[in-house]
């Protein structure tokens, strides 16, 4: 679930209109997060900064209080009443378990992966494609990325 | 009927069985997510931004079947990312049919023709196949020219194989009705068995977040679409779900209809919505704050969306919830066209989105202005 203030598009539109008259729906507005590193000095911020992070679709590094770190993919965050009962759930990058930290032992955390939906929007697929046109290329496509 | 009778009685035997022994919430098709990778990069799609470690895993059958097993639906569709190319697909089918369910093999039909031989044609198995709309429109929609070509040698080469063949077409912003119906026009004479069609909903997750149709367009936009409609179209979906996407009926959002199972386990609260997730499909039933969603929660990211995942269930729910629910939903699939003089003229007065050449993309001039450029 995004933050208030990824959803501010959406917000600002609902309290202007009834769901049943729009025309065209907002979109989320995006955040710039890769190489993001915040700063967890609060409950507040803990708390904030891990649902952007269960929101990026990138990878993030995660440092333990014991200096030990986890990097892989946020896929999962479990809030509760205090810090010592709330954790994330991450596949971290090199193997398939899934690991639990809880939010108290976490010292710092990192937006170290690409953000994988940067900037391919439709009108960047558009605008691409008028380009590959006009130099008579054929088969025009977005291509999925390599994975290996 | 646009469904065989054998799957329409389970279906029905299954929900009233579910009504008779009191349970209010109860799945009607498991949303298994085999794998995320794709050989298609859509826009629209938020379904396969992950990063590559996350996009090689797969499901094992084992892990499909013990889902399939938890949950007890009586059908399974298998979305992803491109079912095609998990490695054990056949076998992850073939055990879902041994298990009589009814498993809709949701494709881009990329690599169907080359792949027809692994499976084998049943009355439990059907191979939905994603077609946007039109040629051109298709193309634009899954980002890659001459995808529709292929998806349609796909289509007829399952027909002539003895495949039940379905499709599934979602329409975005820009969508022009008469090419829609044109559309099912020819999916029917490629041999279809029956036709899906839903609106896109606004993936919070997409890359693309410009082209999403609002309620009162895509009411607009539907009922221009199935009020007329031919006595040769065949739909596979709920006549009281199409209704209501046509903006004759309003139903609420039934958010635990069609559950999802992925690599991440189950996911809450639905296909489209990514709140967490559920480590068996109990937790997920009795964990999950249900009132949180759907339009009439005030949840912000359910207040646009009318998509099959939430609201199919809830007209199967409304036929079988009363008599009138019943004689409705027999006197729409027997008698009604939809005769609509008000549609007819909103069909032949609708202007497209854009001019030609491709009436769903911006032009050239238009389109240089877009600064963002990236991964294309």
């Amino acid at each position: 679930m995004a933050t208030e203030t990824q959803e501010s598009a959406k917000l600002a539109q609902l309290a202007h209109e009834n769901p049943d008259e729009i025309e065209v729906a907002a979109g989320r507005e995006r955040e710039v997060l890769e190489g993001w590193v915040p700063d967890l000095a609060s409950e507040a911020e803990v708390r904030e900064a891990l649902e952007k992070a269960f929101d990026y679709r990138g990878d993030v590094t995660i440092t333990r209080k014991d200096g030990s770190k986890v990097e892989g993919y946020l896929f999962d965050r479990r809030s509760g009443a205090s810090l010592n009962d709330s954790f994330v759930r991450v596949i971290p990058s090199a193997t398939r378990e899934k690991v639990n930290v809880a939010y108290a032992d976490i010292a710092a955390l990192a937006f170290t992966g690409r953000d994988t939906a940067a900037g391919k929007t439709f009108e960047a697929w558009v605008n691409k494609y008028w380009e590959k046109k006009a130099a008579g290329e054929k088969n025009i496509q977005i291509e999925p990325e390599k994975l290996d | 009927m646009a469904v065989p009778v054998s799957q329409a009685w389970t279906v029905a035997t299954y929900v009233l069985k579910q009504k008779l022994t009191g349970r209010k919430k109860y799945p009607l098709v498991l949303m298994l997510e085999p794998l995320f990778r794709c050989n298609l990069a859509c826009a629209g799609c938020g379904k396969i931004q992950y990063p590559a470690h996350i996009l090689k895993q797969d499901l094992s059958p084992e892990d499909c079947f013990n889902a399939v097993e938890e949950c007890g639906t009586p059908m399974v569709a298998i979305p992803g990312g491109e079912p095609l190319l998990h490695p054990q697909m056949p076998e992850i089918v073939a055990g879902l049919v041994a298990r009589k369910k009814y498993v809709y093999m949701c494709t881009n039909a990329l690599l169907l023709k080359e792949k027809l031989h692994l499976f084998k044609p049943s009355k439990y198995l059907s191979f939905s196949v994603h077609v946007d709309g039109q040629r051109e429109h298709h193309d634009f929609s899954v980002c890659r020219e001459g995808g529709y070509d292929i998806a349609m040698e796909g289509v007829r080469a399952a027909v002539e194989a003895g495949f039940r063949v379905t499709t599934n077409t979602t329409l975005f912003d820009g969508a022009d009705p008469n090419s829609v119906r044109a559309h099912f026009d020819e999916l029917m004479t490629a041999g279809v068995e029956s036709m899906m069609v839903s609106p896109g909903y606004t993936y919070d997750k997409a890359p693309d977040q410009k082209h999403f149709l609002g309620r009162a367009r895509s009411k607009k936009l539907f009922r221009s679409i199935l009020s007329n409609r031919k006595k040769t179209w065949r739909f596979n979906a709920s006549p009281i779900f199409m209704e209501f996407l046509m903006g004759k009926k309003d139903l609420k959002c039934t958010p635990w209809g069609m559950p999802t199972f992925s690599i991440f386990g189950w996911q809450k609260p639905c296909y489209l919505l990514q709140d967490g997730y559920a480590d068996s499909f109990k937790e997920l039933m009795e964990t999950t704050e249900w009132s949180n969603y759907g339009t009439e929660s005030g949840n912000p990211q359910c207040a646009n969306c009318m998509v099959h995942s939430g609201y199919e269930a809830s007209g199967v729910n409304y036929t079988f919830g009363s008599l009138k629910g019943l004689m409705q939903t027999a006197k729409a699939i027997f008698f009604s066209k939809y005769e609509d003089d008000g549609a007819m003229k909103l069909l032949n007065e609708w202007k497209p989105a854009h001019s030609a050449p491709l009436v769903q993309i911006a032009s050239p001039t238009a389109a240089e202005k877009s600064s963002e450029l990236q991964g294309v």
